[in-house]
């Protein structure tokens, strides 16, 4: 039984080999490619769970490639980088990557990460049984995790379709940083205030109709974001 | 070259010999045609004596128009007196019966003079544009040279030169005062250098006009009042405007240079930054991917039920495991250090609480101070600071992984924040063997290991990074210490300005 399909992209053929040999024996189908062309051919004619994509490659780098990915699928995306720098994080993150691993990483804490990127929120009903919303020409089909911004489907990263379930059936309440990193990404997390920061980004550029002026995720200074759901 | 100012001078005493001749020439010339009147009318054309006194008039005014004020009263009174002694009765002698000839002498006279002093001021106007038409084609020509100096040579060398080149003087010494340097357009052509250089600083500083010899003119040269140099020249062929407009253009001349060579200096500064980044980013990269695989492999291995591998097995894993975690610190240190050093870098400063840059730094050593007894101690009301949080975060978590590693298991580690005037002061303190006092200045050189911590993991590069962060945020790192008394490693942030807090 698997525990998921991974794609390690990464140019040092000793790591695609430690890597396969370490995720297939945690019971990961696991593929491998040289650089991000590769990687996006691959992608095209195969499913997979998951991309380990490494940063720094030759040709096109990790920050496009992830790009590129995300403008055709949802993959979830762990970015690897030597660097671990503030910079770098939110580069990787705003391109579209769910983590940020930093090299050399231990094992426990890699299969951590997977974990925690490919976990979804339990579906977990709110008192008023919400299942769909509309609101000035967005909507929300919970149970299909399907949202349509005006007329169209918006693509949610699986990630940010479970952090926006996660403001939806806590309208108007103010939630706190580390509350929602460890709902939506996992007990470990809880500081990684630049994972939220990007991310509530992310959605607003999706669903808002002016990105820069929120309407509905709005920030709550030092305390932390608030689904605004007009009565 | 000393041929050359020897020849200068020679041709100075061979000019005025010229002119002597001229003025001689001209002589022979003027009483020659007076000379020929007196002959024509006297023997060949017997006219009566007021025609002949015309011509004596016509005469001499052409001689004073065209040559100077010597040559047309000599004819005069040269004409006067052939005028006398050959026309007016009684003739052949030099007495004057009739009061109508003092009447023509006087007029031979005033005309001579008139005439004369009127086209020798003519001829001086017309000498003087050409000299001020001359001057001005130089100057143009030397705020063309200015305007297009290169880099090949010092600009003030440069402008030195052109100043020689343009107004044909090798004389001309030109003084820097940012730089300190005299600038000769011919090395040779001064007599005492040495009496030069030390009236151009004098020049310079004074802001005074100075004089060495006749010839030579040391001037500051001026900027908005500001003197920024002197230069120094032959002055007699330049008029005041002159001298002050080529000033005025030593002075553009040299504040564009100046300020050319600011961006330079600048653009040089950014690409070497450039480069020694990419370097970085290279180095690190081809360091880590093999510690990828190693760190994996070993990390792999240890997570594995207990039973996989034997006692032994193991504990031969966990050797390489560490190996590869201290590889990587190292090189991580040593990155940073090379990054930040020198201070060079930019610091992405921001507004932020001091309690959660300890909150942030106790978090990313949890795992070193798990066992430990930690005490946190942060003021209240803490003003807001103005850091690179990325960065204080870094070396507080390095200084609280010296306090771990250099005091007793189970000792306890004090960790705080303070006000203190106007900065933040933070703390870490620790009941470890403490340092001496002449170990205190060396343990933040790089490299350097306390004698106490020669066993311990470490690269002994972290107070030296912890330095150059202060640095680079004007603030300072300092240690309290004695043996057997403990440590305490403060370091200062600056308080944010309202106005930034705001």
């Amino acid at each position: 039984m698997s525990a998921g399909r991974i794609l390690v992209v990464d140019d040092d053929p000793q790591i695609r080999r430690t890597m396969k040999a370490t995720l297939t024996a945690r019971h990961y189908e696991v593929g491998d490619s040289r650089n991000g062309e590769e990687a996006l051919d691959r992608l095209r004619s195969e499913t997979y769970d998951l991309v380990l994509l490494d940063m720094n490659m030759p040709g096109t780098g990790g920050i496009e490639t992830c790009r590129l990915i995300r403008s055709s699928s949802d993959v979830a995306i762990i970015m690897l980088t030597v660097n671990n720098t503030e910079k770098d994080k939110v580069e990787a993150l705003d391109a579209g990557a769910d983590d940020y691993v930093t090299k050399p990483f231990s094992i426990p804490e890699l299969l951590a990460r997977i974990r925690a990127t490919l976990r979804r929120l339990p579906q977990v009903p709110d008192e008023a049984g919400l299942q769909q919303l509309t609101l000035e020409g967005v909507e929300i089909d919970l149970p299909s995790r399907q949202v349509t911004v005006r007329g169209r489907t918006a693509r949610l990263t699986a990630k940010e379709f479970d952090l926006l379930s996660y403001f939806l059936i806590r309208p108007n309440k103010t939630i706190a940083h580390r509350e929602l990193l460890q709902a939506v990404w996992g007990p470990d997390y809880g500081d990684e205030l630049e994972y939220l920061r990007v991310f509530v980004n992310r959605l607003r550029k999706k669903i808002e109709p002016d990105p820069s002026k929120p309407r509905f995720l709005v920030t709550d200074a030092w305390a932390g974001y608030r689904f605004h759901l007009p009565h | 070259m000393i041929a050359s100012t020897g020849s200068t001078i020679r041709s100075v005493s061979a000019g005025s010999l010229r002119q002597a001749g001229y003025l001689t020439l001209r002589l022979l010339l003027a009483l020659s045609l007076i000379a020929a009147i007196t002959f024509v009318f006297f023997r060949l054309i017997p006219v009566n004596a007021t025609t002949v006194g015309f011509f004596y008039l016509v005469a001499i005014l052409v001689i004073a128009t065209v040559g100077g004020l010597i040559e047309a009263t000599v004819s005069s009174i040269t004409a006067m007196l052939c005028f006398n002694f050959f026309f007016l009765p009684p003739v052949g002698t030099f007495t004057i019966a009739d009061p109508q000839n003092w009447v023509a002498l006087f007029a031979f006279l005033t005309t001579a003079l008139t005439a004369s002093q009127l086209s020798d001021r003519l001829k001086r106007q017309r000498r003087e544009a050409l000299d001020r038409q001359h001057e001005m084609e130089r100057l143009y020509a030397l705020s063309r040279a200015i305007l297009l100096t290169d880099t090949t040579q010092p600009t003030a060398m440069q402008i030195a030169n052109q100043i020689a080149k343009a107004f044909e003087c090798p004389a001309v010494a030109l003084y820097d005062h940012k730089t300190s340097e005299v600038y000769l357009a011919d090395r040779d052509a001064f007599p005492n250098i040495n009496a030069i250089n030390s009236k151009l600083r004098e020049s310079a500083i004074q802001s005074s006009v100075l004089k060495e010899g006749d010839e030579i003119l040391i001037t500051p040269i001026r900027l908005g009042g500001e003197p920024i140099g002197s230069l120094a020249l032959t002055h007699t062929f330049l008029s005041d405007a002159a001298l002050q407009s080529l000033l005025n253009l030593v002075a553009v001349g040299l504040e564009k240079a100046r300020a050319q060579e600011e961006v330079n200096r600048a653009q040089v500064a950014r690409q070497s930054e450039e480069l020694k980044s990419t370097l970085l980013d290279a180095l690190a990269h081809e360091f880590k991917t093999p510690l990828t695989s190693i760190k994996a492999v070993t990390t792999d291995l240890l997570s594995n039920p207990e039973e996989s591998l034997s006692q032994e097995q193991r504990g031969l894993v966990a050797i390489a495991d560490e190996g590869a975690d201290r590889l990587d610190r190292l090189v991580t240190e040593a990155i940073q250090l090379a990054r930040i050093e020198g201070g060079k870098f930019q610091l992405n400063r921001g507004v932020h609480f001091p309690s959660s840059l300890l909150s942030a730094a106790l978090r990313q050593t949890k795992s070193l101070t798990d066992g430990r007894d930690l005490k946190v101690q942060v003021e209240d009301n803490l003003p807001l600071v103005f850091v690179d949080a990325e960065l204080i975060v870094l070396m507080l978590a390095h200084l609280i992984d010296n306090a771990v590693k250099y005091s007793r298991p189970g000792s306890p580690i004090l960790i705080g924040a303070r006000a203190d005037g106007k900065a933040v002061t933070i703390y870490v303190a620790d009941q470890g063997p403490g340092i001496s006092e002449d170990e205190q200045t060396r343990i933040f050189d790089k490299f350097y290991r306390g004698r106490n911590g020669q066993h311990l993991k470490g690269t002994g590069m972290g107070l030296a990074i912890a330095r150059e962060i202060m640095r680079a945020h004007g603030e300072e790192i300092w240690v309290k210490s004695s043996p057997d008394q403990g440590s305490e490693f403060s370091f200062s942030l600056p308080v944010a300005p309202v106005e930034v807090a705001e």
